[in-house]
């Protein structure tokens, strides 16, 4: 392991900011921390390169313990949110700043300037002052100034977040291209879950201090742990779910009763539960004219033809179909974003591609099973 | 149209744009500021200015103040940077108090400083007579002028540093600590320059408070005099225009050395721009 937290626990006086923060990163590797702001991400890097003492735990480096060690004898790059290149100092002599440290000769550290900000191609700049620099070029000699010393693990602390959208998908790419052509072991801290998805190997999710969720970015999206996870990868709507035991248990789901063979069997455990699904995942339909039946059949839209037939307790998951009215339509360019409030009180989001509903319309939203994902609610 | 929105357009069309109420305010106090000098310098053609500053009493009260205020600037400069740096920094039970105590040298009337440092380095107490038993007294006496001057001027460097090192984000500090360099190299390579104009601006404001002392040094050394010690003296004597060559050579070391620490203190250039 070339980094490895072992049960890292921090307070600020007594907040508490970190509860036993394990994670072990292999040699290579890009991991991507993701939490939203204020759960601890931060400290986590501190910690690692140094930059505060953990109450408890330990931080080893290539299999050293080097909790207690200050930071400049760690060998930890660091790129920070907001830029910190050295105003007194032209591009490459804040390159070269972490190599003189090394006790190189002048010519092994100028060779290795030109080798760095080569690789952040920017070789022209070296002379350039750092005001003279764009938002995308300070970041770019951050990372060769990061890099040059040749640490054993890059930290990078929101490094996209103070950047517009353009410069921003385009920089994340040259962070991974930079990453694989120096096979730095990086831990990439975000709260952006699609610049995390994007570019890292495995992903691990933080939430207040703690770590909810690690593992393979799609997995982790595709069959989230839990409902944090499942509501911060990507958009998603949570809806209540009620079992009914008995002789015929039934689960309703946002107003729809429905046999509970043709839900997931997770469901039907405990008494309540709550239920995931992506926008994408749901389609709008119109609602059919004996509106007093549910899931009556006629015409419900693509994915459900399964179960049109009007069996609500068919013999395989069929399609879950809820009535509601649609209270917002938000045009966003490629997609239209429709809120529907369902019968059941709770508001989803469906995404479509096409106009063709209007708020207060009466729409029957479609979910097929097998998009669902289910969540027990301990109370 | 409403009755409120006529009568503001009303209002409105009669009032004067605010940038030149402003200027015209600011230019009363300009006014009083520059008269005094204007007024004051007129008078010198009818002084032999070079032929007074030439007399040995004159000429002491300038070797004085030229040997004090340095050596007070030094002090100040030496023991405040570092103070200012932890303020900066750190935060610590009684850090309020601490504060408040840089700033009360300036509140206090400078008459009052003199007298409490009296109190301490006084002939007659302890530490006063021990260091008058050494050969070294601490009234009536140019180390007298410099605890006085120091006393009164230091806080200007501590305050003035203090924002200095404030403005300059931590995070440089952090990420020159992850480069390599521990807390004393960083504070060197880093903090220091970086914070290097407000600390200019510090001992500047530091020396020319110091140069310029008369309460407290009044107290403490009243002897040897100083430039402004010697002033009073002369004024006593002479009347205003007795004090116009000292008066004019304080003016004027006090520009010089203003102008020239501005210029060559090493200011990085990058950050000018």
């Amino acid at each position: 392991m070339t980094l490895e937290l072992d049960g890292l626990s921090h307070r600020y006086g007594s907040e508490r900011a970190l509860d036993d923060v394990s994670l072990a990163l292999d040699d290579g590797e890009l991991v991507a921390l993701l939490g939203p702001s204020g759960c601890g991400k931060t400290t986590v890097v501190q910690a690692i390169a140094g930059h505060l003492d953990p109450t408890a735990g330990r931080v080893s480096l290539r299999g050293t313990d080097v909790t207690g060690v200050p930071p400049e004898d760690r060998n930890v790059g660091i790129v920070f949110q907001r830029p910190t290149l050295y105003p007194h100092m032209t591009v490459g002599e804040n390159v070269a700043y972490g190599l003189k440290s090394g006790g190189l000769t002048p010519d092994r550290v100028s060779e290795r300037v030109d080798r760095y900000l080569e690789l952040v191609e920017l070789a022209d700049r070296r002379d350039a002052s750092q005001q003279s620099l764009s938002g995308g070029e300070t970041r770019r000699v951050e990372l060769a100034r990061a890099l040059a010393p040749e640490p054993d693990v890059l930290l990078l602390d929101e490094p996209l977040s103070a950047l517009d959208r353009g410069l921003r998908a385009r920089l994340r790419d040259e962070i991974v291209r930079i990453q694989q052509r120096t096979g730095v072991t990086t831990l990439f801290v975000t709260h952006d879950q699609e610049d995390a998805m994007s570019v890292a190997d495995r992903l691990v999710v933080l939430r207040d201090g703690a770590v909810v969720a690690a593992g393979a970015p799609r997995r982790l999206y595709e069959s989230p742990p839990n409902r944090f996870v499942a509501a911060f990868l990507g958009r998603s709507n949570e809806l209540s779910a009620r079992v009914d035991g008995g002789d015929s248990p039934t689960v309703t789901i946002g107003g729809t009763e429905l046999a509970a063979d043709a839900v997931p069997s997770e469901l039907v455990g405990g008494s309540r539960a709550a239920v995931h699904v992506r926008p994408g995942d749901l389609t709008i339909g119109p609602v059919q004219r004996s509106d007093d039946t549910l899931g009556d059949g006629g015409n419900p839209p693509d994915r459900s033809a399964a179960s049109a037939d009007g069996g609500r307790f068919g013999d395989r998951p069929g399609p879950i179909e809820m009535r509601g009215t649609v209270t917002h339509v938000r045009d966003v360019g490629r997609r239209y974003d429709v809120r529907v409030e369902v019968d059941s009180g709770e508001m989803v989001t469906v995404e479509q591609n096409r106009d063709g509903v209007c708020e207060t319309d009466r729409v029957t939203v479609t979910a097929a099973t097998n998009d669902l994902t289910v969540f027990s609610v301990s109370e | 149209m409403s009755l409120v929105d006529a009568t503001r357009s009303v209002t409105r069309s009669r009032r004067l744009p605010p940038p030149l109420v402003f200027g015209l305010l600011g230019g009363i106090l300009l006014v009083y500021f520059a008269l005094p000098f204007v007024v004051f310098l007129g008078r010198t053609g009818s002084v032999p200015v070079v032929e007074a500053l030439l007399e040995t009493a004159s000429r002491t009260a300038v070797r004085n103040s030229l040997l004090t205020a340095p050596a007070a600037t030094a002090i100040a400069t030496a023991f405040g940077v570092p103070l200012a740096y932890v303020l900066a920094r750190e935060t610590f039970p009684g850090k309020r108090l601490i504060e408040a105590l840089v700033v009360l040298p300036l509140v206090v009337p400078p008459v009052v400083g003199g007298a409490m440092l009296l109190s301490v380095v006084g002939r007659f107490t302890p530490i006063g007579a021990a260091a008058a038993r050494v050969g070294l007294p601490l009234t009536d006496s140019l180390l007298g002028v410099v605890l006085a001057q120091t006393f009164v001027a230091a806080p200007f460097v501590v305050i003035t540093a203090r924002a200095g090192f404030g403005a300059v984000d931590e995070r440089l500090e952090r990420a020159s600590r992850s480069l390599g360099y521990g807390p004393i190299a960083t504070f060197r390579r880093v903090s220091l320059p970086l914070a290097s104009r407000a600390i200019v601006a510090g001992i500047v404001l530091t020396f020319a408070r110091a140069i310029g002392e008369f309460g407290a040094t009044m107290m403490v050394a009243y002897n040897p005099r100083t430039m402004p010690t010697r002033i009073w003296v002369d004024f006593i004597a002479g009347g205003i225009d007795a004090i116009v060559p000292l008066a004019l050579a304080l003016l004027a070391v006090t520009l010089v050395v203003v102008v020239t620490v501005q210029r060559f203190a090493g200011v990085p250039s990058v950050v000018d721009r």
